[in-house]
Order: C-alpha cells, then sequence, then structure tokens
C-alpha cells in the first residue's frame, strides 16, 4: 500500500480493491473482523458440543467459562498462576546469572573451555525435560523442582549466548589493546564484555518463552500446584472442561508475554545506539 | 610497568643508555612464511634492515609483498620463521609494547564514540592519567586529527578516513617512543592528506619518535621520510633503499615541486613500476 498526498483524496477508483476488503483493512475493521471470527468459532463450537459430538470430548465454552470464573471466586487460580510464575520467574533469574557468569569465565580461560566443552556439549545436547524426575527426587514435588528445571533450561541457552559472542570477538581488537598495555582484566572489562553484552541480551530474550514451557512441562510431570499441574490434574479425572480452561489460561499468558517483550525489545531498540 | 612509563621513555631526551648506538628496530634476515590449508606462502624473504633512534623510515612496495607483515614482525604480534627481529638491540618474542601501532584496518571498539575511543589508552592501568587531564589531551588530540564536532560520533558514523584518523589519535594519545604506521592516510583525501603528514611531522619531531611509515604514495614516502625502501613483489625483499637528503623542516605542500624531489622520485618510482606490473600479474 503506497501513501496517497494529502492534497488529493483517496478516490473509490485509485484503490481497485472492493470495498469490502478496504473496510476490513481499517485498524477498527480488523479488530471486529477478529472478533467476528472468535464468535463464530465460539458459537459453532457451543452448537456443536453435546449435538454433533459428546460433551466429553470437547466441553463447551459456556462451561469453560463458568470453571474459570468458579477458580477466579475460589481463589486457586490466583495460587496455580502465581506457583507456575514464581518457577519461571526464580529460575530465568537463576539460569541467566549463572549462565552469564559461567559463559563470562569459560570466555576468558580457553584452556578450561577446551576441557569442559564435550560434558557441557553433551549436557546441552539433552533434552532437559529428561531430568524433571530426577529433580523431583532431589528437589521434592514443589516448586523447588520446577525452578530448578527452568534454570538449567536458562542456563544453557546463555551460556552457549555469551560463549558465541566471547568467541565473535575480533582477535584484532584483542591485539590491539593488548599492544596499548591492557591487561587481562582491562581486555574482559573492556572489550569482551561490551562487545558479549548484545548477544547475552539476545538470549535473555529468547529464553523467556523456553522458561515458561520448562515450568509448564515440569508441572505437568510432577507438581502441586501450577497452571501445568491443574491441566494435568484436570486430565487426569477426564474432565475435558478443566484441561481447556487451563489451555485458556496458558493461552492468555503466553499472548501478554509475548506482547510484554516485543515492547520490551522495541523500547531498547529505540534507545541504544 | 610503572605508570606513564612510555610518557617518561618519549620524552626523556638520552634514553636507555644500554641502547645507545643500538639501532631502534633491526630486522636481521628475517622472513615469514604462512601455512594456509598446507601451501606455504612466502610472505617475507629474508630481510635486513635498520631503523635508527629517531629516524623516519617508509616501506613502499606492491600489494601483498609483506609491509604488514614486517610491521607485524616489529610489534611483536607475528615470529619470523627464520632470523630475528630486534628492538632496541633485544629479540622481540612477545608483544612490543614500546611501539604505537596503527593497522592497516582500523580496530575501534564499535560501541565507544570517537572520543572516548581515543581515550581508551589513558583508562589502562599501565598509563592511567588523572579523569581532567584525560580529558584534555582527548579533546587537544580531536583538534590535532581535525575530528572538532565529531567527538561523540560512534565509528559507524563516520567515514574511513575519520576513522583512521580516530585510530591515529588514540595511538598518539600515550606518547610511544615508536610508531609503525600502516598506510595511515591512505584513505584521505589530497588535501587532507597534506595536512595530515605536516601534523605527523612536527608532532615526530616535537617528540623525537621512531617511525616505521608503510605507503602506497611514493611522495607521501619521499615527502616524510629520511629513508625510502622499495620492496619487491611477493614473496618480499628489499628491492632498493634510497637516503632523502632533502633538509627539514619540510614543507609537505610546497616540495613536490622542487628538482631534489622530482628527481629522487623518479628514480625510485623506476625502482617500483617493474614490481607493481609483476604484483598485478599475479
Ligand atoms: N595471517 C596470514 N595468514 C596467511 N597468509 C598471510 C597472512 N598475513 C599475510 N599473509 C600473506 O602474506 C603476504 C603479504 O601480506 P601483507 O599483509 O604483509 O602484504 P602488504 O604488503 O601489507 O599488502 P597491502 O599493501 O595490500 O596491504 C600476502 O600474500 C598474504 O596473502
Ligand atoms: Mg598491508
Amino acid at each position: 500500500m503506497t501513501a496517497v498526498p494529502a492534497d488529493r483524496p483517496t478516490d473509490q477508483d485509485i484503490d481497485p480493491r472492493p470495498r469490502l476488503t478496504r473496510l476490513v483493512l481499517t485498524t477498527t475493521g480488523l479488530v471486529v473482523t477478529r472478533l467476528l471470527i472468535i464468535g463464530v468459532v465460539l458459537l459453532a463450537w457451543e452448537l456443536a458440543s453435546g449435538t454433533l459430538v459428546p460433551k466429553f470430548w470437547v466441553s463447551s465454552p459456556s462451561a469453560i467459562f463458568a470453571r474459570l470464573v468458579q477458580w477466579i471466586a475460589d481463589g486457586s487460580l490466583w495460587r496455580h498462576l502465581e506457583a507456575t510464575l514464581l518457577a519461571m520467574g526464580v529460575g530465568y533469574v537463576i539460569g541467566c546469572l549463572i549462565g552469564v557468569a559461567t559463559g563470562l569465565a569459560l570466555g576468558f580461560m580457553p584452556f578450561v573451555q577446551r576441557i569442559l566443552m564435550p560434558y557441557l556439549a553433551g549436557l546441552y545436547a539433552l533434552p532437559k525435560i529428561a531430568l524433571a524426575p530426577l529433580f523431583i527426587i532431589l528437589f521434592g514435588i514443589d516448586i523447588e523442582s520446577k525452578i530448578a528445571l527452568v534454570a538449567i533450561t536458562v542456563f544453557f541457552m546463555l551460556l552457549y549466548n555469551t560463549l558465541d559472542g566471547v568467541r565473535d570477538v575480533d582477535g584484532d581488537l584483542v591485539e590491539a589493546l593488548e599492544l596499548m598495555g591492557a591487561t587481562r582484566r582491562e581486555i574482559g572489562l573492556k572489550l569482551l564484555i561490551p562487545a558479549t553484552l548484545p548477544w547475552i541480551f539476545t538470549g535473555m530474550r529468547i529464553s523467556v518463552r523456553y522458561a515458561l514451557t520448562a515450568a509448564i512441562l515440569g508441572e505437568v510431570i510432577g507438581a502441586n500446584r501450577g497452571i501445568g499441574y491443574l491441566i494435568e490434574a484436570s486430565a487426569g479425572q477426564y474432565n475435558t472442561t478443566g484441561v481447556y480452561a487451563g489451555v485458556l489460561v496458558l493461552v492468555i499468558c503466553c499472548v501478554t508475554l509475548t506482547e510484554l517483550l516485543t515492547r520490551a525489545e522495541t523500547s531498547t531498540r529505540r534507545g541504544g545506539p | 610497568m610503572p605508570p606513564r612509563d612510555a610518557v617518561m621513555v618519549a620524552d626523556a631526551p638520552a634514553r636507555d643508555p644500554r641502547a645507545a648506538g643500538v639501532p631502534k628496530i633491526e630486522l636481521v634476515g628475517a622472513s615469514k612464511t604462512f601455512y594456509v590449508r598446507g601451501q606455504e606462502v612466502t610472505a617475507l624473504q629474508p630481510v635486513d634492515l635498520t631503523v635508527g633512534d629517531q629516524e623516519f623510515v617508509a616501506l613502499v612496495g606492491p600489494s601483498g609483498c609483506g609491509k604488514s607483515t614486517t610491521l607485524n614482525l616489529v610489534a611483536g604480534l607475528l615470529r619470523p620463521s627464520r632470523g630475528e627481529v630486534l628492538y632496541d638491540g633485544v629479540p622481540v618474542t612477545a608483544l612490543n609494547r614500546r611501539v604505537g601501532y596503527i593497522t592497516q584496518k582500523d580496530t575501534l571498539l564499535p560501541w565507544r564514540t570517537a572520543a572516548a575511543n581515543i581515550g581508551v589508552a589513558l583508562e589502562l592501568q599501565s598509563r592511567a592519567v588523572p579523569r581532567a587531564e584525560a580529558q584534555e589531551r582527548v579533546a587537544q588530540l580531536i583538534d590535532l586529527v581535525g575530528l572538532r564536532g565529531f567527538e561523540n560520533h560512534y565509528p559507524a558514523e563516520l567515514s574511513g578516513g575519520m576513522r583512521k584518523r580516530v585510530a591515529l589519535a588514540r595511538t598518539l594519545i600515550y606518547e610511544p617512543e615508536c610508531l609503525l604506521m600502516d598506510e595511515p592516510f591512505g584513505a584521505l583525501d589530497a588535501q587532507l592528506k597534506l595536512l595530515m603528514q605536516d601534523q605527523l611531522q612536527q608532532l615526530v619531531h616535537q617528540r623525537r619518535m621512531t617511525v616505521l611509515f608503510v605507503t602506497h604514495d611514493l611522495g607521501e614516502a619521499i615527502a616524510l621520510a629520511d629513508r625510502v625502501i622499495v620492496f619487491s613483489a611477493r614473496p618480499g625483499r628489499i628491492r632498493a633503499v634510497r637516503d632523502v637528503a632533502l633538509p627539514r623542516p619540510r614543507d609537505v605542500f610546497k616540495m613536490r615541486f622542487t628538482e631534489g624531489f622530482g628527481r629522487l622520485h623518479e628514480e625510485l618510482w623506476d625502482e617500483l613500476k617493474d614490481e607493481v606490473a609483476k604484483g598485478v600479474d599475479v
């Protein structure tokens, strides 16, 4: 779509698309259209449920909504949401801190890095979810085991991003600073860390989504609280309404998180050089 | 290393007495062979080269003949495959921190402004100075290289020639006793180049620096140097050496039109042109 100069009225002849298409493509048009689609889907779902398809399999929008209201009213929604977000947040922070610190330390000590890399590569390749049962044994059924699972997932992402960042530093810059008389410490502070920061931020951004996934998976595998537990527990009782309601909460969480991340990204991009 | 070591050395009229009479830089049969994917590339055939204290020596030669390699040897970034490289009579076996090296490729820190790049050496422990003095010296050097108004620009926002000047200022600020310069003015326009040559000439005289200067520009070599060395095409060896007996201080703006300059230029060009032709064939 090209911008039309202000002094020329947008004539119908200029835009060859049908009137309806143009109407839909305005901002409000888009919102209304999207609402219409979801409305139609929900309505069809409601009507089909119990008539075309047994209610046992698909539940129904009204039942799901009622369940959500009930969860909100009795406070269980907040309790589970809190557990999931707490596991995710604490694990994320721990994973970021240790991942960046280890990445920088190994980056500064290429010798140690060479020795340890095969072990780290092996652990990195391992799907972390396989560790969930072990963590439950080690840290218990409560939130600690989920924190550990999130932390180890995030740790490896940050470790590898930081290492890639250090590896990407131009050796000629290192030499230039060395010739000026910089010590190893100064090369770290003035060159390696600032050069690696963008890589660290990228790692932090990407791993937010993985942190949520790890928290939910941990809860599905074994927990006594959390959205993942809610879904798993409902499924265990063949309570499809509960499963759908749990999934819906999860969808809302993901959308909110993605939206927040996008905002944070655009604002940082506008800020820095 | 005591603080401001380099400054004290540069300011002292008489240097290390042990070094008296010993050349600043000496290459004795130094050669360099690289191994690239199992293939030998001889960058430099055995070269004998001596740069006296406070001497200005220019290296010219076709592309790929080993000029940068020679500077890297003196800076201690490379070891000679055979022969020896001496600095103040001592073999260069580690990074040579007595020299200031302005490399062919600029190595500015992209996240620092021009001014912050120029001042970086003064933030290092080994050369630390009080903040106020550092700021003042940065401002002086920004003037010196003609970058006023661009202090707060990032390297990506500067032209190639401007970045080269930032790199030059960044090295000059810590007043090394010896400069290795690899085509520092190559990216500048003709007028600015002359201005910078003039500034450099004055500064080298004032600070009694020794300079090993690589350039493609024969006129620049003659205008600045006490001695011009012509390298052959790769693998490099010394093809010709000429002393530039023109009196100092020189007028870099007008000396091109003097007879002595013209004769020397012609002589050196005769040596260089065959090599340049060879370089192109390869
Ligand atoms: N690190 C390296 N590894 C392999 N070969 C190299 C390396 N550095 C230089 N060479 C080779 O050595 C030769 C001389 O390179 P050098 O950079 O010294 O040339 P130069 O005279 O500075 O050329 P120019 O004027 O183009 O800068 C070249 O043929 C190059 O291919
Ligand atoms: Mg070169």
